[in-house]
């Protein structure tokens, strides 16, 4: 499988940053062609900037990035030609209408008017958007907005999207929808640079992920082979009365309302179901969460604490 | 990009930055005629009538440079609040056709103040056929160098309120301290020497010349006008190409 993207030892420090603190350190990543890789990580992660850099609009600080087989330093014209962007924390410009947010766009990339107002009808139907086609943006809702910016990359003909947090502030039936037009992307063979907070998302859409903490990729690989490096692959929880002692040995039990919750490895698990059950108690188990793995390898959840590179900061001055 | 795809890049922009906000908010149409029909307005009253030649020259030269200058506002909003210069870089579109269909959509909105000026100075008999001409190019070039100006800074401001802060300053620098509503022999000599550090300077010495009667200049000095002018334009936009942030460090 080719790669659309390639970063080896990349690092990124900013103008300004405090001395010994990188937004990005010795970053090294395949991206392969096709499909939707997913960036994870806590706020100030590293997840924007690499984004950032893969589509041209930061310059790294060491080592080197291929976006298409084009060098990011030198090649900025030929990798700009195939891609496209929804940037974080963008809005759509607020005295358009819905539909030339859309059609517009595709203009500017140089679409024939034919084929740009085609994409545009499909894109608004697909995000449920054609009922605002013709109301100013500025009289959308935040959420309608950001669905508004993801119609307009999505129908774009880039061969690479990168969508920085696309479906922050929508509602669940909303995030669906934009799920499902990634889903359609993915399917005509596009590549799709996702950075998400939403870890329910990243699991549903990715084929690839990597965990970011701190400017370095912590963990990276199909969902599965995250699964498969963690130390406790399997999740179980215990609803009713058992002993917490008995439970100790399967593995890392902590409580929960009205139970526990048992982290263990595949044959600890299923040991542990077979006796729960004899005893009467109710039990969940199946394999460990993106949110698990996230909470195992970070040490803290991905909502825990904003800005990690704060958290660098003080490790420096330390 | 095939050159058929840039002009559809520049077309687009200018109708997406100039024609559409207008249809929204055909208020913006005015907004730039403000300013230098005040000052005409001014000029005319206290001189009473003497000077409004000036009036009528210095307010094309301001509306055009305003023209210019009012691009850093759009450019400083649109790259930090609305993220829209990101959207672009990501784009097949390139900063020189994102400026120019910037620019050009700013111009948009100085048509009625230009048309206004036109045709006063026509009503006035100012320019014949060759000073029209001159005048014309003139003005082309201020809001060249305004456009490359604005677009440099836009890319440093960190805020739009920058802009805020900037805008009147260039406007003060530019066409309000420089000779652009009257003679530069009316300025001390010491002056005179301040103000040939304005590339308004020159321009208004060649459209007072070019079209109101009895200033006329000598082919050297319109000459060295022009080189300084044409100059100075050159010279922004080497600093646009070299020294503008349009990817960021």
């Amino acid at each position: 499988m080719s790669s659309a993207i390639v970063a080896d030892h990349l690092g990124k420090v900013y103008p300004h940053a405090p001395p010994g603190v990188s937004a990005l350190a010795d970053v090294s990543l395949e991206v392969p062609t096709g499909g939707v890789y997913g960036l994870i990580g806590r706020n100030g992660a590293g997840k924007t900037t690499f984004i950032r850099i893969a589509a041209t609009q930061l310059a790294a600080s060491s080592g080197s990035m291929q976006v298409l087989g084009h060098d990011i330093a030198t090649e900025e014209r030929a990798i700009r030609a195939r891609i496209a962007c929804v940037p974080q924390e963008s809005r759509p410009l607020y005295f358009l209408r819905t539909e030339e947010v859309v059609y517009l766009y595709l203009k500017m990339r140089g679409l024939a008017s034919v084929e740009a107002r085609r994409r545009t009808k499909d894109a608004l139907e697909e995000l449920s958007l054609t009922e605002h086609a013709t109301r100013l943006v500025s009289r959308l809702s935040g959420g309608t907005r950001r669905r508004v910016l993801c119609a307009m990359v999505l129908a774009s003909d880039a061969d690479i999207m990168f969508l920085d947090e696309p479906t922050t502030g929508l509602d669940p039936l909303a995030r669906r929808e934009v799920w499902q037009a990634i889903r359609r992307a993915s399917r005509e063979h596009r590549t799709i640079l996702l950075t998400t907070h939403y870890l329910d998302e990243a699991e549903a859409l990715s084929g690839r992920l990597a965990l970011i903490e701190r400017g370095r990729v912590k963990l990276e690989g199909s969902p599965a082979d995250l699964r498969s490096r963690v130390r406790y692959p399997y999740r179980v929880t215990i609803q009713g009365s058992v002993p917490r002692e008995e439970l100790e040995g399967f593995g890392d039990v902590s409580e929960i309302e009205g139970g526990f919750l048992v982290f263990a490895r595949e044959d600890a698990a299923r040991e542990l179901a077979r006796r729960t059950l004899e005893r009467g108690a109710r039990l969940s188990m199946g394999p460990v969460s993106l949110e698990d793995i996230f909470l195992e390898v970070v040490g803290r959840s991905i909502d825990d604490g904003s800005g990690a590179l704060e958290d660098e900061e003080k490790e420096a001055e330390a | 990009m095939s050159e058929r795809h840039r002009l559809r890049s520049l077309v687009t922009l200018v109708k997406l930055n100039g024609l559409i906000p207008i249809r929204t908010q055909p208020l913006y149409l005015i907004n730039l005629l403000a300013s230098p029909l005040s000052f005409l307005f001014f000029i005319d009253v206290i001189s009473k009538g003497a000077l409004v030649a000036y009036g009528i020259t210095g307010g094309l030269i301001l509306t055009m440079l305003s023209a210019g200058t009012g691009l850093q506002s759009d450019l400083t909003h649109y790259r930090h609040d609305l993220k829209f210069q990101d959207v672009v870089i990501a784009s097949p579109v390139e900063a020189p056709v994102y400026v120019a269909g910037m620019a050009l959509s700013e111009l948009v909105y100085s048509l009625p103040g230009i048309a206004v000026f036109v045709v006063l100075f026509a009503v006035k008999g100012y320019a014949s056929p060759v000073g029209a001409l001159i005048v014309g190019g003139v003005l082309v070039l201020v809001w060249a160098f305004a456009t490359a100006l604005a677009f440099t800074l836009a890319t440093y401001f960190e805020d739009v309120r920058e802009t805020f802060m900037f805008s009147p300053l260039i406007s003060l620098m530019l066409t309000v301290l420089p000779p652009v509503y009257y003679p530069l022999s009316q300025l001390p000599h010491w002056a005179q020497l301040l103000a040939r550090f304005s590339p308004t300077t020159y321009a208004a010495n060649l459209v007072q010349a070019a079209s109101i009667p009895g200033q006329s200049i000598s082919f050297g000095t319109a000459a060295i006008d022009w080189a300084v002018l044409l100059g100075v334009t050159l010279a922004l936009f080497a600093i646009a190409a070299f020294k503008a942030r349009w990817k960021e460090p």
